[in-house]
């Protein structure tokens, strides 16, 4: 159930109108090792896409009762995820690879990591393995600023490209840089004009695990304390008990999910590999158990971006919960001192 | 399926993904693999979640292992099958959203421990 092995993977390629989704996906998809794409598009913008496997969707999204937002299901992807994985499997002469979603400007990329996680067909055939979002450098901070979805765009994603940055100062993009990593700082930030850019920087399943990274996201800036959202990086010092774990977390999902903008976790649970936990406000990605440590520091490590969710709060309900968790948590700078 | 509703469970929730299966290189959840220790970790998770509960003044049960059924004080129950399903199930019958960041569950959980010590 849990396996990624013989499932197509999807990757989601979102960003605002305009800011050059189409046009990075035209070029990483002229590479002959992209041939075997299939690409769904929920708008033709006014770039052109040619592409042999190219389908258009109309968003088309079911919230669920009682769900927020993000636990809503996209009946459009459904239906051609579907026939897609129908056709790939009727002809031997139409390889898919990998599925890529282009996503309209304003779409949230959490229905769409729901669906394939919940569709009782898809979720045995496909995987999410990348969120892409393209940041247009000239117009970015002000979107960032004015439209909440942008916001959720970056801190959903995986990578973030930037575009235009011919007509972009080299002040604007340092400040987009910033800001970017201010939402996500897991996030892995591509700063290359289109026309040197590889797919495979792009379309790859690698993400970024090492956790041990991020200890300045606990130094309160100053610009973090007017910004709502922050991130707080998490060590533990023992290995945890994952049922328990489990609890804790998913508690803490159903009270807060919409406020856990997103998790990442390197989880040691006493095995010889940790644990790589991954999720977007109430969804968690299946687990992946890897069979040994990406780097040489052994402990857990966990990452939340939050929305008006405090730092200590966190702190403190996984020291009261250390009993059961089996590790009490600190952050990762005070740990490092010890 | 549930052999004993006949009620078709398609969801595996991501907390009963269980690393103590080693041996599995992909590590899946197959039928009738690991029963010791399916069995071990859900009773395991029915134990923590009782310590947790009596702030809410419920029960919970392992149910054949193959659901959870839940009660509260006055003998209302749900049956639940597993932890995504158990938080709203929690919120109905006790009236309290389960939130692990509520100061009066963790003060009650402080109070338990350090009566323990």
């Amino acid at each position: 159930m849990f396996s990624q092995e013989n499932k197509y993977p999807i990757f989601v390629v979102t960003g605002c109108l305009g800011s050059g989704k189409t046009t990075m996906l035209s070029k990483i998809l002229s590479e002959e090792k992209m041939r075997n794409s299939a690409v769904l598009v929920n708008e033709f913008g006014s770039v052109g896409l040619d592409h042999h496997l190219l389908r258009n969707v109309e968003e088309k999204t079911v919230l669920m009762s009682g769900g927020c937002i993000c636990c809503s299901t996209r009946e459009d992807l459904e239906e051609e995820l579907t026939k897609l994985l129908n056709e790939a499997d009727a002809s031997e002469s139409k390889k898919m690879d990998r599925v890529i979603i282009e996503t309209t400007g304003l779409a949230d990329p959490a229905p769409i990591v729901f669906t394939v996680l919940k569709n009782p067909l898809l979720k045995h055939h496909f995987y999410v393995a990348g969120v892409v979002t393209v940041v247009d450098a000239v117009n970015g901070l002000l979107q960032l600023e004015k439209q909440e979805e942008s916001v959720k765009q970056i801190t959903g994603a995986d990578k973030v490209v930037l575009s235009k940055l011919d007509l972009a100062s080299r002040e604007q993009i340092d400040g987009l840089k910033q800001r970017i990593l201010d939402i996500n700082p897991t996030v892995d930030l591509i700063v290359s004009p289109f026309e040197k850019l590889d797919a495979v920087q792009i379309i790859n399943e690698e993400r970024n695990e090492g956790l041990a990274d991020y200890k300045h996201l606990n130094e309160t800036s100053v610009m973090a304390q007017e910004n709502p959202i922050h991130s707080v990086s998490l060590t533990f010092d023992k290995a945890i008990n994952w049922s328990a774990f489990g609890l804790w977390l998913s508690m803490l999902l159903y009270a807060r999910g919409e406020d856990i903008l997103r998790v990442k976790g390197l989880i040691d649970v006493g095995q010889e590999g940790p644990v790589v936990l991954n999720g977007v406000q109430h969804i968690i990605h299946p687990p992946q158990h890897l069979s040994e440590w990406p780097s040489s520091d052994t402990r857990s490590h966990l990452i939340f971006i939050m929305r008006n969710v405090e730092k200590q709060e966190i702190i403190y309900s996984l020291e009261t919960f250390q009993n059961f968790i089996g590790s009490g948590a600190s952050m990762l700078e005070y740990a490092n001192q010890l | 399926m549930c052999i004993l509703c006949g009620e078709f469970v398609m969801d595996v929730h991501w907390s009963d993904f269980s690393p103590s299966y080693t041996g599995d290189k992909d590590m899946e959840v197959k039928v009738g693999s690991h029963q010791r220790d399916r069995k071990r970790n859900r009773l395991e998770k029915v134990r923590l979640v009782n310590d947790i509960f009596k702030h809410y003044h419920l029960k919970l049960e392992d149910w054949n292992g193959s659901k959870y059924v839940l009660r509260n004080a006055k003998g209302k129950s749900e049956i639940v099958n597993d932890l995504g399903a158990l938080w709203p199930a929690v919120e109905k019958l006790s009236n309290m959203k389960p939130n692990p960041l509520n100061p009066e569950l963790l003060k009650n959980l402080r109070e338990t421990s350090e009566a323990n010590v």
